[in-house]
């Protein structure tokens, strides 16, 4: 019980990157919000399930979304070169 | 209550200081590592803000840094101690080589991030609070204003540099 606060601001910091996500107009310039985010979300996993593998699904996660705004990115990237 | 808060403010200190002087001595912010990262540190230098803070903010986006190491970190002390802080480097550095960068700012991060939160927990500080603050760490470069952070990122790198 004693982590209810650390928890409650995972959730909170994750909330507010998405509301920043969903009001930023440059895509490029959603990521970092995006960013935010995932870490708030990659921390509110270990909390809400506190077992040694948890850990293997918040790296999953963590690592799979960042993979998500590298392509995201670099699509952008490349489509503007072109 | 207000002690919890306390800790947690202090562990976000210790993790601001520990991902940016890792991520600054990794020379992240020197270029874009990918073509990716690169497009965000232009599009943040468009917006006035500092082009080598952005690529570091990009390289933050594109790949686990020492950022993503400490938090991973803080979550495998959290949910198994020590040998919990190990296994999340070991993560982090196949997240990296998964994201074509080499690794050394992810895995360092995580191993050294381990082994300051077993020392803190010694004092009193248990690793959720760790996990809180990184997470706020985080907030302030990425989540807040990019202009501001990449600024003051632009100045730590020029010092280093």
């Amino acid at each position: 019980m004693e982590s209810l606060i650390a928890e409650a601001i995972c959730m909170g910091i994750a909330l507010y990157g998405a509301v920043r996500t969903v009001l930023e107009k440059e895509t490029l310039l959603k990521l970092p919000f995006v960013n935010v985010m995932n870490f708030g979300i990659a921390g509110l996993i270990v909390f809400i399930l506190p077992h040694p593998l948890t850990l293997v699904a918040a790296a999953a996660y963590f690592v799979g979304s960042t993979l998500e705004a590298n392509a995201i990115a670099s699509a952008i990237a490349r489509r503007r070169q072109e | 209550m207000l002690e919890e808060f306390g800790r947690i403010v202090v562990a976000a200190v210790i993790a601001w200081i520990l991902f940016l002087s890792l991520d600054i001595f990794w020379r992240l912010p020197q270029k874009g590592g990918v073509s990716g990262a690169d497009a965000i540190g232009e599009a943040i230098a468009g917006r006035d803000g500092d082009q080598h803070g952005g690529w570091m903010m990009g390289n933050i986006v594109c790949s686990p840094d020492a950022s993503a190491g400490t938090l991973l970190a803080a979550c495998g002390v959290f949910v198994a101690g020590l040998p919990g802080g190990i296994a999340a480097a070991v993560l982090v550095y196949i997240g990296n080589r998964i994201c074509h960068d080499k690794g050394y700012a992810g895995t360092s991060g995580a191993l050294i991030a381990t082994l300051i939160i077993a020392g803190f927990m010694q004092i009193g500080f248990f690793a959720s609070d760790f996990i809180a603050g990184m997470v706020l760490a985080i907030l302030t470069i990425q989540g807040i204003s990019h202009i501001h952070a990449s600024r003051l990122i632009g100045y730590f790198w020029r010092w280093r540099a």
